[in-house]
Formats: C-alpha cells, sequence, structure tokens
C-alpha cells in the first residue's frame, strides 16, 4: 500500500487520467447524468461526467440542479460488482450443470466518492472471504479512482463512519476538485503512483495544501451524523426493546428499498426458472430483509411485523455486522435516506434509539 | 467452480423408498449421490426439485444400506412436490450442512429429548445412535407431542423406542380425536412427570419456538441449567450455507454456527420477539 504526496494539476490532467485508463483497455464506471437521475454507468468519454450540475438531497428527496456539486445517486459499485441478478448456473434435465463463461474485462470507477470506496472494502470483508468467484473476478481488475468530497449533501454522513469525505487508503488514486480548474491528486498504490507520473502535475505547494486542508476539514465538519460510534453497537443491542422502531414502522412502506440502495446490503435470494426445454436457470437476486417474505416460512414468518424486520436491518448494520465481519455495515453514504419514500433518517433512528438507551441507564 | 456456485450446486439423488407418516408427512428414503458424506445427527439437506426450487430439510434417519431419510411436511411450493413424488423418481440434493446435536457431550450422561410435531425428524437419529451405542448413554427419556394420534411420526416405530433399555416414553396430543392412553395437552406437561435427572441431564429440543420456549422454563423448574440444553432452530434459509442472510438469529447464522445452539449461546436473542 502506497499512500503518496499530493500534486496539483489541471482539469486537463484529470481528462487525461480518465483517457489513459480507457486507452489502456479498462471498461470505465463513473457518474452520469441519466434522466435527471445521477447514475454509475460506464463512461466512454471524460466530458460524460456531469460536472457542472449539482443534486439537492434531503429525507425522502432527491433533485438534480444546474450548478453546485453532486454527491451519491442511486447506483453504487455493489450493483457492478455484486449486481442484483446473476446467473449462477443450469441445470440440465440429466442433472448436468453448466456455468457461465464469464469473461472479467478490466474495470476502472472513475470519480466515485470515499463512502463507496468504503463499501468495495466492507464487500472485500462479506463477499471476498466468502469466496464469492463472480466478486473475486471483477474485484481482481479493478482500478479505483477515488474523488474526495469538499462538498458533503444533506443526507451524508461518512465523517462518523470514518469513510469520508477523504478517502484514507484503498485506492489507486485520489484526486480533489478544488476550484475550476485546481485538481489535487494523491496516488494510493503502486498502479496509482503509475498512473499519476504519466500526467503533466507538480507537488502540491503549501498555499495549495492549505486550501486542500481547509477544504475537507470543512467537509468533515458538515458530514455528521448526530451519533458516534465508540459504543454503538452494544448501545443498540441494549434498545432492543426501543419503541422507536415501532415508531418508525407506522412510517415506513416495507419497500425494502433501502436495502436494494444500500451499498453493502448482501443479502441474496436463490430463485429457479424452468427452461421450456427441460432443466431450469439458477439465479442469485438481491433480497432483503425490510421485506415481509425475507424471514417467512413455511407456516409462519420469525418477523412478520415490519418494527421487527426494521429494527432487524438497523441492528444488523450498526451491531451484528461488525461481530460478523469486523466493520460497520454502513458507510455513511445517506442512500437510504435520501431515496427513502417515507422520508425516514436513519440517523435520526440510531439517535433516538441511543438516547432512549441512555435514558434507561444504560449504554 | 466457484466456492459459492460448487456448495449451491445440488446433485441427484434416487427416491428408493416413500413412507406415508402422518397426514401431508412423508419419509423420503434417498439414494445419495457418490461422494455425499455421512450426516451427522441434526444436520440437514437442501432437497431440490428441478426447476421448482430447494428446502433445507433435517435427515431423519440413515439406514444399515446407506439410505439417507428426509421427513418432509407438505407446507409449501416445494414441499408439496417433495411430498407427492414416489420411489424411483429423482431430486436434487446438497449438504450436508449445519452443526449437530451434541452427542459427544451426551456421552455418559442422561439424554432427554423433547420434540413437538416433525420436530422429532432431526432427534430420531439421535434416538438412534443412543440404541446402537446404548453403554455410551445414561437413561434416555423421549417426551413427544403432536396434534392428534394420527399426526405423531414414526407410529411404527415409537414402541420400540420405549423398549431401548433403561427408556422412557411418554407421548402426548393436543386432542385425543379417538382411543388414546397417552396424555392429553401440552408436551411440556410431561417434563414433571418424566423421572429427569438435572444433575446428569442433556436436553435436546426441537419443535415450534413458542414449545421450546415453554419446555426451556419447564426444564428450569425440574432443576436444569442452560448448559444442559440444546437447542434445534429454524429459519429461512435460501443458500444453506449461511451467506444469504436469511438464517440469522442476532448476529449468527443459524445455517452456518447451528441449526443446533446450545441455549446459553443463543438466549441473548432467542427470547426477544422477532430477533
Amino acid at each position: 500500500m502506497v499512500s503518496g504526496g499530493l500534486y496539483r494539476g489541471s482539469l486537463g490532467e484529470l481528462r487525461k487520467l480518465f483517457n489513459t485508463l480507457r486507452v489502456r483497455g479498462y471498461r470505465v464506471i463513473g457518474p452520469k447524468l441519466e434522466d435527471g437521475v445521477i447514475r454509475l454507468r460506464e463512461l466512454t468519454s471524460f466530458d460524460q461526467i456531469p460536472y457542472g450540475w449539482g443534486d439537492v438531497q434531503a429525507p425522502g428527496t432527491y433533485r438534480v440542479v444546474r450548478g453546485g456539486s453532486f454527491r451519491v445517486g442511486p447506483d453504487s459499485p455493489k450493483r457492478f460488482l455484486y449486481p442484483p441478478k446473476l446467473e449462477l448456473f443450469r441445470i440440465r434435465p440429466d442433472w448436468s450443470v453448466e456455468y457461465p463463461r464469464e469473461r472479467f474485462a478490466p474495470t476502472a470507477f472513475f470519480a466515485i466518492r470515499p463512502c463507496d470506496l468504503a463499501s468495495i472494502a466492507v464487500m472485500d470483508r462479506v463477499q471476498g472471504t466468502s469466496g464469492d468467484p463472480h466478486y473475486l473476478g471483477l474485484r481482481g481488475e479493478l482500478a479505483l479512482i477515488v474523488e474526495n468530497c469538499v462538498e458533503p449533501g444533506d443526507t451524508c454522513f461518512c465523517a462518523t463512519m470514518g469513510t469520508g469525505p477523504e478517502a484514507r487508503d484503498g485506492f489507486d488514486v485520489a484526486f480533489t476538485r478544488l476550484g475550476d480548474d485546481l485538481v489535487v491528486f494523491r496516488p494510493g498504490s503502486d498502479l496509482g503512483v503509475e498512473l499519476l507520473s504519466c500526467l503533466n502535475l507538480e507537488p502540491a505547494d503549501d498555499s495549495t495544501l492549505r486550501t486542500y486542508y481547509e477544504a475537507l476539514r470543512e467537509a468533515e465538519a458538515r458530514a455528521r451524523a448526530p451519533f458516534d460510534l465508540s459504543r454503538l453497537p452494544d448501545e443498540l443491542e441494549l434498545g432492543l426493546d426501543s419503541p422507536v422502531f415501532k415508531e418508525v414502522a407506522e412510517r415506513c412502506f416495507g419497500c425494502a428499498g433501502c436495502n436494494m440502495i444500500c451499498p453493502t446490503c448482501f443479502c441474496f435470494d436463490v430463485i429457479d426458472e424452468p427452461l421450456l426445454e427441460g432443466g431450469a436457470v439458477r439465479y442469485r437476486v438481491w433480497d432483503g430483509c425490510i421485506a415481509y417474505s425475507y424471514a417467512e416460512v413455511a407456516g409462519g414468518n420469525f418477523r412478520r411485523d415490519l418494527w421487527a424486520r426494521y429494527r432487524h436491518w438497523v441492528l444488523h448494520k450498526f451491531a451484528y455486522w461488525v461481530r460478523q465481519f469486523g466493520v460497520f455495515g454502513c458507510v455513511g453514504c445517506g442512500r437510504c435516506v435520501t431515496w427513502c419514500p417515507a422520508g425516514v433518517d436513519l440517523r435520526d433512528v440510531i439517535r433516538r434509539v441511543v438516547e432512549w438507551v441512555r435514558s434507561r441507564g444504560g449504554g | 467452480m466457484g466456492a459459492v456456485e460448487g456448495r449451491l450446486e445440488p446433485r441427484p439423488a434416487v427416491i428408493e423408498d416413500v413412507v406415508d407418516e402422518a397426514p401431508g408427512v412423508r419419509t423420503l428414503y434417498l439414494r445419495m449421490p457418490e461422494g455425499y458424506g455421512e450426516p451427522a445427527p441434526g444436520q440437514f439437506n437442501e432437497l431440490y426439485v428441478m426447476g421448482v426450487g430447494e428446502v433445507p430439510i433435517s435427515v431423519s434417519d440413515v439406514t444399515p444400506e446407506g439410505l439417507v431419510a428426509h421427513t418432509v411436511r407438505a407446507a409449501g411450493r416445494v414441499t408439496e412436490v417433495l411430498t407427492g413424488l414416489e420411489a424411483g423418481d429423482v431430486i436434487g440434493v446438497r449438504g450436508p450442512y449445519g452443526r449437530g446435536w451434541p452427542l459427544q457431550q451426551a456421552v455418559g450422561r442422561d439424554v432427554l429429548i423433547v420434540a413437538g410435531g416433525i420436530g422429532l425428524a432431526p432427534l430420531r437419529p439421535v434416538i438412534r445412535e443412543v440404541e446402537r451405542n446404548r453403554v455410551r448413554y445414561g437413561r434416555l427419556v423421549i417426551l413427544y407431542g403432536a396434534r392428534t394420534p394420527k399426526h405423531l411420526l414414526y407410529k411404527y416405530e415409537l414402541e420400540r423406542y420405549a423398549s431401548i433399555p433403561d427408556t422412557e416414553l411418554l407421548l402426548s396430543v393436543d386432542r385425543a380425536e379417538g382411543p388414546w392412553d397417552g396424555h392429553v395437552g401440552f408436551v411440556t406437561d410431561l417434563i414433571p412427570k418424566a423421572g429427569i435427572d438435572p444433575e446428569r441431564t442433556v436436553a435436546m429440543i426441537c419443535g415450534p419456538e413458542v414449545m421450546m420456549r415453554f419446555t426451556i422454563k419447564r426444564l428450569y423448574e425440574v432443576g436444569l441449567k442452560d448448559n444442559q440444553i440444546y437447542l434445534s432452530l429454524e429459519r429461512r434459509m435460501r443458500c444453506g450455507v449461511g451467506l444469504c442472510g436469511h438464517c440469522q438469529i442476532g448476529p449468527y447464522f443459524v445455517r452456518r454456527h447451528g441449526p443446533v445452539f446450545p441455549h446459553w449461546f443463543i438466549k441473548r436473542y432467542f427470547w426477544v420477539d422477532q430477533i
């Protein structure tokens, strides 16, 4: 792991970095404005990155506007590394099994945010350690170009989760746009050093460094949630009986959108689709614990009430996940807050549960 | 072949025999594919009907010929089909999965089995084990409850259980519906009636969760401690190996860490409503 120094350059050098990746044969995935939403899509040109556009994000609100800056949209790297529907294999009528031929093109994520970079580190723990071959296949050829966030949105809380607004490790190149034509670059790996050395940059001078640190310090102060992590898993486990979950369930639609949009939620269902010629295709599809059917078995449902499913989601993300994988299952991207059709604010839910626990002398 | 796909890949098993057990309940005796390991008591397999889907079903017996039995209750889409199959049909299997009953810890001690309904199925291999290696274990007490006498599983061999040396078998039904000389009520009512020595008993429980909770309360009353009580949990599961997330109870994955748990290990979560 390399974490090199800071270099300054123009927007043109950032464009050159993008082009270098394309020339080297990477499939480059980055932000692209599509139908009024900033998605993650394969990019063929640097100009497709919607710099000059911004977004307004709030609980239950997402709007793209002219000017300002944009944050993460609904797509995360999960969509590519852990696709919503993946063919696992086909079973023939003679019970022979045929695996799809997968080709893993070298892929670069370009201008993803530190929270999404962190989500890949979480997936490395979950999908990576479980030996998911599709994930590992893509992960092996991944270049990660991350853009630090100097203007976090109103639903961002990466600073609380320790994942941003400045990427600390796990990237190849981190860049920060500090003005219309000033970009600060940092290499984070051997590949990053090599990529940056192809550009025309100069070491960041003191004035640039001061601007950089000031911008990220301000961003960090903004990207906070009203809780801290120090004893959160234990406090939440003491909050299993909190009435807060039932209050949230009064508003929650149970749509499981938060599961789907979460960059780390990994639960999947296994479904078989019969083939006309006999046999079946087995797919892995995303599933989510907020969905009614998630804990349903023949003759019952272990979490028939929405409040229990919502509680499980919160506890899994912020308590059980830590026990299971050694990291939080949340990176503070705020997607579940922005995209919740009921505007349920996870940050507020956690604050209230923790307050309830502390008011009872726990925690 | 990757680790996950390999683990999710069913292989063909031939149904050699089918036994009607109770209304909607049948036992399928399977000739397992080559390379299938010996299932330990309490483990389960994923049974697959081509193009319909998979269900986790406990192993309810391994015959001397090596056939592996699964007792299936028609309760959902896949089990409806499974219970309609006949000898000669082929289904897919993968397994065996999960951590089974604590037979090592039970050596030299009394074995108490408390089962409700279909919950006797995963405990039947324990009875077989005690019967086969009788001197290894102390007294065997089997408490078994079902809805009605005709809902009792393995009726053709229940009598034989009672004749295993140093064994007590007590049965209970919710409703007698005809001649019945056993208990009518809850299976937990049998606990004070059975000769249970709290000093030397290992209890193994399987049934609906509400029944298991009442059982644990009654066992406390006769003097058992948490570290003498084991239970087999059920959860929705899709992958069978604890990756798909569905089988979580608190931070644990029932299919990876269970399905059999020591009560002390899981009680922090087991008693929480809809955990």
